[in-house]
């Protein structure tokens, strides 16, 4: 079942006199569950694609049916509230709140889905802080964190709310490769425990390899797409 | 929302030195409009004090006429006179809160030394009366105030040093009489006195009441009655009172209040001074503030990204934001009174000697200052100065917390 569907997606940005094409016609499907990997050269389109998809940004042209529902004709709050219930982000510089601790930027998240009781909300954020490997860290505030840990509650941030979509932008770049394994490791579990979508976009081998679909991203077109049993 | 207060209360700390610096500088404006309210408070309760103590009483009872004449065209009119009867006596004794009541003869005049002349206002008085409404009695730098019936009159040290009298000295006061006939009045100078009011000091000859009747041909009339009474807070409900009475019984005479008199209005200027001085006041508050709000959403960009990616919506933002400029505001008009505390209770408790700081006369300038000037407590003061910086601190974060809100969030996401 698709959870998107994006048809003849173009992104162009103007920059004053000059138009620059990121995205030329993008046709994809991503099914529900689906742990995809955009890859790519730098400037080929991808965080572009990701923002598109995550609702942070307009196409020039296309459409984006987002599980059943066309993206076009939504506004900035109808927007904001798709991206408040159905989507988790994952950046590369982790974007952590640095006054409040690891179960407060958890709880942040969840917080904004405005849908349970108190003691759901803690229950919820200290399973996910222990899914991801920070049971007993909840307390810490990220200057108290290593970089695997910051991501790792930038991933509890994202998975809180049980979204459909996560995206990830570049989730290792700034992680060594054991940490950035240990990091892939509970996305790929995530996925196979709670059935959310994962869609990044990297240049790591490393999140490559992990990948049950790779699409290559050139010049703002889909150059390969391929999927892996 | 809670959440998002939460978050507000904890960013105060987070850049705690901005937080530090912003609130001191809202604490010293708020200071700085604390210790002006109380001195100009004090200001005007003392120049209250003189006006009253010095020259209107609390309540001046006159003809209608005389009062137009009098504030409309600054003249003092022999041909609206009144009597001062034993019935009227007899209804202003009455008047709630009474202490005493004095008559007075006003008149224009020019005070001739032998060699020069300057235009003064005459009072003719009945000095013991007289003594009973007003305090000119402890105020005497020389000689003293003269009997009923004595050719001798009292004046402002300040116009005696102008004229180059002393006590002893004998002084002409050329008037017109009631028929409009020159007349002179001579008299020796019984006292100089020094007060508070500068139209005391340099422009009013007192002298008895029945030799100005007699200079002025006007037996047995008055120009006004002036009334002390136990608070002056009571004076317009009582010049209300006492008014309707006379129409009954004296149907020309009215009665004023002192805050009804010229001399007190000018004291408005004061009351819109100090609102200048809270307006410059707000505006300090205002830009700091703006300035740390500006600072700390450039400063948190990646942040107010992540934020909207998450789902927060523009208004959600600006909240977060004003909040934490309000706990600012707090923190600093909170200071701000507490150190308005600590500096308005020393000016309560000793003054301050405006007059030896700058060694000189400020009563010579109009200032109401003789010795030290006292300031008074203003508690709703206290609270509206910090009602207002926490109004203000809000207010002023609106316009950048829309801008740092408005921005586009992959922009802010990505630091583009």
């Amino acid at each position: 079942m698709a959870l998107l569907e994006m048809r003849g997606l173009t992104k162009i940005y103007d920059q004053g006199k000059i138009e620059v094409p990121a995205l030329r016609g993008i046709d994809l499907t991503v099914e529900k569950g689906e742990f995809t990997t955009i890859f790519g050269p730098s400037g080929s389109g991808k965080t572009t694609l990701l923002n598109l998809i995550g609702c942070l940004d307009r196409p020039t042209a296309g459409t984006i049916i987002f599980d059943g529902q066309e993206l076009g004709g939504l506004d900035k709050k109808d927007l904001a509230i798709i991206r408040r219930h159905h989507v988790g982000f994952v950046f590369q510089s982790y974007n952590l709140i640095p006054v409040l601790t690891a179960y407060e930027n958890v709880e942040f998240a969840i917080r904004l889905v405005n849908k349970y009781e108190k003691k759901e909300i803690r229950d919820r954020v200290m399973r996910i802080l222990a899914a991801v490997g920070l049971a007993g860290l909840e307390n810490r505030k990220p200057n108290e964190l290593s970089g695997g840990q910051k991501q790792r509650v930038a991933i509890a941030r994202a998975l809180v709310k049980e979204p459909k979509l996560v995206l990830a932008d570049e989730p290792s770049a700034n992680l060594d490769s054991k940490t950035s394994e240990e990091v892939l490791q509970v996305m790929a579990k995530m996925n196979r425990e709670l059935g959310t979508t994962f869609i990044f976009s990297t240049h790591d081998p490393l999140v490559m390899e992990y990948a049950r679909r790779l699409i290559e991203i050139r010049d703002g077109q889909v150059a390969k797409d391929q999927r892996r049993e | 929302m809670l959440f998002l207060t939460r978050l507000a209360f904890k960013n105060l700390a987070r850049h705690r030195n901005r937080t530090v610096i912003t609130s001191i500088i809202i604490a010293f404006a708020v200071l700085s409009y604390i210790l002006y309210d109380s001195l100009i408070g004090g200001m005007i309760e003392m120049s209250y004090a003189t006006i009253i103590d010095y020259e209107t009483g609390h309540l001046q009872v006159m003809t209608r006429e005389y009062w137009e004449k009098e504030t409309e065209e600054k003249e003092l009119p022999l041909e609206h006179l009144f009597t001062l009867d034993e019935e009227l006596e007899r209804e202003i004794q009455e008047v709630e809160g009474f202490l005493a009541a004095a008559p007075e003869l006003n008149f224009q005049a020019r005070l001739g030394n032998g060699v020069d002349e300057l235009p003064v206002i005459g009072k003719g008085i009945d000095p013991e009366a007289f003594g009973r409404v007003f305090a000119l009695e402890d105020r005497f730098v020389e000689g003293s105030m003269f009997a009923p019936g004595e050719n001798r009159a009292v004046l402002g040290k300040r116009l005696a040093d102008l004229m180059d009298l002393a006590v002893g000295d004998y002084i002409t006061l050329l008037v017109k009489d009631k028929d409009g006939s020159y007349n002179t009045i001579d008299a020796e100078i019984a006292g100089l006195v020094h007060t508070s009011n500068p139209n005391v000091n340099q422009n009013i000859v007192y002298l008895p009441l029945d030799i100005v009747e007699q200079g002025l041909n006007t037996p047995g009339e008055v120009s006004k009655v002036i009334i002390r009474l136990e608070n002056k807070d009571l004076a317009s409900k009582l010049a209300g009172e006492l008014g309707g009475q006379l129409q009954g019984s004296a149907g020309n005479l009215a009665v004023y209040p002192w805050d009804e008199m010229e001399a007190v209005t000018f004291i408005g200027a004061a009351e819109i001074e100090k609102q200048l001085i809270f307006a410059i006041i707000l505006l300090i508050g205002a830009i700091a503030v703006i300035n740390t709000v500006i600072l700390a959403a450039l400063e948190r960009m990646g942040e107010i990204g992540m934020m909207k990616a998450l789902g927060l919506q523009n208004k959600e933002v600006v909240y977060a934001f004003v909040l934490e400029s309000t706990g600012i505001g707090m923190i600093g008009g909170i200071l701000g009174v507490l150190m308005g505390v600590g500096g308005v209770w020393p000016m309560v408790k000793y003054g301050v000697d405006f007059a030896g700081l700058v060694s000189m006369d400020l009563a010579s300038f109009g200032l109401p200052i003789l010795g030290r000037l006292y300031g008074v407590w203003n508690p709703a003061g206290f609270a509206w100065v910090f009602l207002f910086v926490v109004i203000v601190s809000s207010l002023s974060s609106i316009l950048p917390a829309y801008w740092a809100a408005n921005k586009d969030p992959v922009k802010t996401i990505y630091h583009r």
